[in-house]
């Protein structure tokens, strides 16, 4: 479904190059639940916003369902990303001036959904993350882990076959943080392609496939289940 | 330790240069509009006061019927003035008078003869002794109080002596014209003494002949002179008024009865304030230059909107800024730094802008103040003006506002972030949108009211420039009813020498090719016409017509055919009847069955003949329905050659007319006009209405694009990081630009609604001063709107368009 080819990246701020990604090739099947491992700095985040479409590479290809996505243009990326990819941030995204509500419709509206259709799929997954009484307040009136919660929901209210997520369970305690490892491994098991970054071995485990990350390069690549 | 602040502050304005760039010309162009529109309204206030003692200076204006009609006047007879002097001592201090002059016309005196040059003055009058005893003059050269005492005596403007004489003194040389000579023995400074007075030259009544002084002086009903007069601290106006109309009242009844003159009616005198005098548009024979109050209460207006717009942009540019460096002050605040200090680096930084601002927005006016003054017709001066009355609160307001701009702008970001938790700053929690987003909520409410109120005025702007363009060029197209182009009407000489060679001198202009026809003429269409008391039958059923004289080819010339009867006859010495030929207007208000041939009667003695009729035409303004007028032939006198020359052929014409006019006017200036810009000229006000209009609407345009562009900054620069996140969610170009703009053009749409009943009762006025005028059509306000749309959504797309391309992860990072 994903395969990158020596993906690359290289960031220069105020004349520092930093290299965060040196020659990464992935290659992920349909159903896949891969985790992305590693220390602090190495890469992992600047790996999802490539994979996401978020973020250009300095070099590298990319092919999504065979198509090669660095050629797109801007409107054709949009498309792409809107139809087959949720997103959760490491540091959760969410609009400030928009409701839980409101966050967790917002890839419906784009998606064009009718409002009765949304509000039922909206309904549906605010009750199966729990936010159904906080679904009027605005995020800053959440702590962290529901704020999480809410990038969870927001990222799976599309059904999009491709997920990802960075560190989804960083602010959730042990049972919150387990809830959500069991929502993201019932998706993966209704045919989902999760691709996760985490620095839990807990929730490492839910996964098919753990990719290691060094320094911007794949050291290791474990398969723990089948 | 300012220093030091100073110092960083030039650092980040250099750093955020188009920034700043943006933010100083933006304030520039709003304080020098300011500054500009401040002179003009303070030069048109100040018309007037500035004479001593001028609260006790008044004109007199007369108010008078005769039959049916009635007429309210500038003018007053020649006797007034020293009737008043010799009879009211006690109230009165001086009272002087000063002869009417045509303004919109040269006279015979404007001709000026030095060393066998010829120079022309158009605005030359004639006045007695005490003239500059009322109006106190700076007098350059000579004495005011014996400057006019003497006969053949002329006290001159700074201009006009730097015009002839140029460095050398003026006093006591002469200038002649080509009866008389002249001694000069004064010259006055006009500059900065802005008046309705607007003479360049002044001749002492007294060069007059002893005959016509007496002609003058047993006179009453004779309207020549405006007459002024400066009453005593203690003399209640009112009670002046009364007893001159008192007295008057019995002398006129004297003179009515011992010239036995059979009119019914009554003469009222009136005291009008000095001050006054400028802003009055009602009276007959004013002076033409005369504003409504209302253009600068408008003007006053704008002015002080676009500096509250400048100011208010300014503003929220510099919160848009100053909120990008959120971060720094958490970090500072972590630091140690108190609020004040915080304010104290924003204030500086401001006040570095605000003086730089105001360094280019003076020198913007010191340097488009030549076009600024030819646009307005006026000598500003921004020294002048800053060392005049009210200059000092001039001078203090400029001052003033650059530290309100300064402390407010520097103020407002630094309290409003300095009182958020560093830790919320740190973390890069947004500030200002507050828990639930109320606060922002109010904040923008405020924006959005600002962005109206200027969207109103815009429209406003656009919208009334459009109306008073339309309504221009509809009277530019208007039908005048005669063909006034490529007519020149050339002033000729009043003297009996001249007068006996005229019909020689036109036989003489039409001897050349490019000359087309050639015609005397009394009187000509946009010139002052001269008023006649007729009657038909019934002698108590007077009747005050417009009353033109024509030269023989008159209609022929202007192109304006008859309706019925027939047009003058040859001249003919032995028949000396008098033919009257009337325009449709006066046959309607005759009302008679059988006009041609029927007698019409005059009070003066000039029983006539009505033998024609000819169609209505333009012959004062566009400001008055067609009036009835009546043409009586004139042969000899004229004050007018009128000359149609063939298109294109002009210079040809002209160096003939000037080859014919030297051979009988040796020591005359040649004063010709065409006719089309004549009459152009008398919407000068009108026109100088449309050009300070256009400029103001660009002006008002420019700067709230600049605050929208601000404005939609602010926003983007607070939703940076939701419009990535909403591009990530799938938001398209189209989805966000609509979210960005949406607001804005409901806005606009908004003050559209609003402005348009404002403009609509604002034109109405404006063309019901129009006796010709075109309907004020929907259509300037659909195009008025759409523009200011259209204005609008570039400007917000402009800056939107640089975010909606970043790639989301640049949005992203942004914090
Ligand atoms: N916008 C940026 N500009 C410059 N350098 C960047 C930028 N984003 C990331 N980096 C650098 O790239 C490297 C990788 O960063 P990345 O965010 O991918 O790490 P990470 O593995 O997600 O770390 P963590 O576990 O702490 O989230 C880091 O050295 C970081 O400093
Ligand atoms: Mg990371």
């Amino acid at each position: 479904m994903v395969i990158t080819e020596g993906l690359t990246k290289v960031f220069k701020a105020e004349g520092v190059e930093t290299i965060a990604l040196r020659g990464v090739s992935l290659k992920v099947e349909r159903g896949d639940f891969i985790t992305v491992m590693g220390p602090s700095g190495c890469g992992k985040t600047t790996l999802l916003n490539l994979l996401g479409l978020i973020d250009e590479p300095s070099a590298g290809k990319y092919y999504f369902f065979g198509q090669d996505v660095y050629s797109m243009n801007e409107r054709q990326k949009t498309e792409l990303r809107k139809r087959n990819i949720g997103f959760v941030f490491q540091n959760f995204n969410l609009i400030d001036d928009l409701t839980v509500y409101e966050n967790i419709e917002l890839p419906l509206v784009y998606l064009g959904w009718k409002k009765k259709e949304r509000k039922e799929r909206v309904e549906e997954v605010v009750g199966n993350m729990k936010l159904s009484h906080k679904k009027r307040l605005f995020p800053a009136q959440l702590s962290g882990g529901q704020q999480q919660r809410v990038a969870v929901a927001r990222a799976i209210i599309a059904k999009p076959p491709l997920i990802l997520a960075d560190e989804p369970t960083g602010n959730l305690d042990s049972i919150h943080g387990e809830e959500v490892m069991n929502i993201l491994g019932n998706l993966n098991k209704e045919g989902t392609t999760i691709i996760m970054v985490t620095h839990s071995q807990s929730d490492a485990a839910f996964s098919r496939k753990i990719v290691h990350l060094f320094d911007g390069q794949i050291i290791n690549e474990n398969i723990t289940k089948v | 330790m300012f220093v030091n602040y100073l110092k960083i502050g030039f650092r980040i304005l250099y750093r955020q240069r188009s920034y700043s760039l943006l933010n100083i010309i933006g304030l520039a162009m709003g304080i020098a509009v300011f500054v500009f529109i401040f002179l003009y309204v303070q030069s048109e206030l100040r018309y007037d006061k500035h004479w001593s003692g001028s609260e006790n200076i008044y004109r007199i204006t007369t108010d008078y019927r005769v039959s049916e009609n009635s007429e309210q006047i500038a003018l007053t007879p020649f006797l007034l003035a020293e009737k008043i002097q010799n009879n009211f001592p006690e109230e009165v201090e001086y009272s002087t008078k000063i002869f009417f002059s045509d303004p919109s016309d040269v006279n015979d005196m404007s001709s000026l003869i030095y060393n066998d040059e010829v120079y022309e003055v158009p605005d030359i009058t004639i006045g007695d002794s005490n003239v500059f005893r009322v109006f106190d003059y700076y007098f350059v050269e000579g004495n005011k109080d014996l400057s006019l005492t003497k006969p053949n005596t002329m006290v001159i403007s700074t201009q006009v002596a730097e015009m002839i004489f140029g460095d050398e003194m003026a006093l006591g040389k002469k200038l002649k014209t080509h009866i008389r000579e002249y001694t000069i023995t004064g010259v006055f400074e006009k500059r900065c003494k802005p008046s309705h007075l607007s003479f360049d030259a002044i001749v002492s009544v007294n060069s007059l002949t002893e005959k016509n002084i007496e002609l003058l002086n047993s006179d009453w009903f004779w309207m020549n002179c405006y007459t002024y007069v400066k009453l005593k601290p203690e003399t209640n106006y009112h009670d002046f008024e009364n007893a001159l109309n008192d007295f008057s009242g019995r002398e006129i009844k004297k003179f009515v009865e011992k010239a036995k003159i059979n009119i019914n009616g009554y003469t009222d005198y009136s005291l009008e304030k000095i001050s006054n005098v400028h802003f009055n548009k009602v009276l007959l024979y004013d002076n033409p230059g005369n504003t409504d109050k209302i253009y600068l209460i408008v003007f006053a207006i704008i002015a002080g909107f676009i500096l509250l717009t400048a100011s208010i942009n300014y503003i929220n540019l510099a919160t848009a800024r100053s909120l990008k460096r959120a971060k720094e002050i958490g970090v500072l605040k972590v630091l140690g730094a108190v609020r004040y200090q915080l304010s104290l680096q924003y204030i500086s930084e401001s006040l570095i802008l605000t003086t730089l601002a105001f360094v280019i927005a003076l020198s913007l006016v010191e340097l488009l103040m030549p076009q600024f003054n030819h646009l307005v017709g006026k000598d500003l001066t921004l020294v002048g003006s800053l060392f005049s009355q009210g200059g000092i609160i001039f001078g203090s307001l400029l001052v003033l506002l650059i530290f309100v701009l300064s402390i407010i702008s520097g103020i407002f970001p630094a309290f409003v972030l300095s009182y958020l938790k560093p830790v919320n700053v740190l973390k890069g929690n947004k500030m200002i949108v507050g828990k639930g987003g109320n606060q922002q909520y109010s904040a923008g409410r405020l924006r959005k009211f600002l962005v109206t109120i200027q969207y109103i005025v815009t429209i406003g702007m656009i919208i009334s420039t459009i109306i008073i363009y339309q309504q221009m060029m509809f009277l530019k197209k208007h039908d005048l009813g005669f063909k006034p182009e490529n007519v020149m009407v050339i002033n000729l000489p009043q003297d009996t020498t001249f007068n006996d060679r005229a019909s020689e001198f036109i036989y003489e202009l039409s001897g050349e090719e490019s000359v087309e026809q050639v015609t005397l003429a009394g009187n000509a269409p946009g010139y002052t016409a001269g008023k006649r008391m007729f009657f038909t039958d019934d002698s108590s059923k007077i009747m005050s017509l417009n009353y033109f004289m024509v030269g023989q080819n008159y209609f022929k010339l202007l192109e304006i055919p008859l309706v019925e009867g027939r047009f003058f006859p040859e001249f003919d010495a032995k028949d000396s009847t008098v033919y009257y030929i009337i325009n449709q207007a006066a046959a309607d208000t005759l009302k008679m069955d059988t006009l041609i041939g029927h007698s019409l009667k005059t009070t003066f003695g000039l029983d006539g003949k009505i033998i024609g009729v000819v169609r209505n035409f333009h012959f004062s303004s566009f400001y008055k329905n067609i009036e009835p007028l009546v043409i009586a032939f004139s042969g000899k006198r004229a004050r007018y050659a009128l000359v149609r020359v063939k298109g294109g052929q002009h210079d040809v014409a002209l160096a003939h007319i000037n080859n014919v006019w030297n051979k009988y006017n040796r020591n005359q200036y040649l004063h010709y006009t065409y006719l089309d810009e004549k009459l152009t000229s008398l919407y000068n006000s009108d026109y100088k209405m449309l050009s300070l209009f256009t400029y103001f609407s660009i002006f008002v345009i420019f700067i709230s694009s600049l605050g929208l562009y601000g404005l939609s900054s602010f926003l983007i620069e607070q939703r940076t990081k939701e419009l990535g996140i909403r591009k990530i969610l799938g938001g398209t170009a189209n989805n966000i630009l609509l979210l960005l703009v949406k607001d804005y053009l409901k806005l606009v749409l908004l003050a559209g609604i609003i402005a348009s009943p404002l403009v609509y009762i604002l034109m109405s006025k404006w063309l019901s001063m129009f006796a010709i005028s075109i309907e004020i059509s929907t259509w300037y306000f659909v195009l008025g709107i759409l523009s200011a749309l259209i204005i609008a959504f570039t400007t917000v797309f402009i800056r939107v368009y640089k975010v909606i391309n970043k790639r989301p992860s640049l949005a992203l990072s942004y914090e």
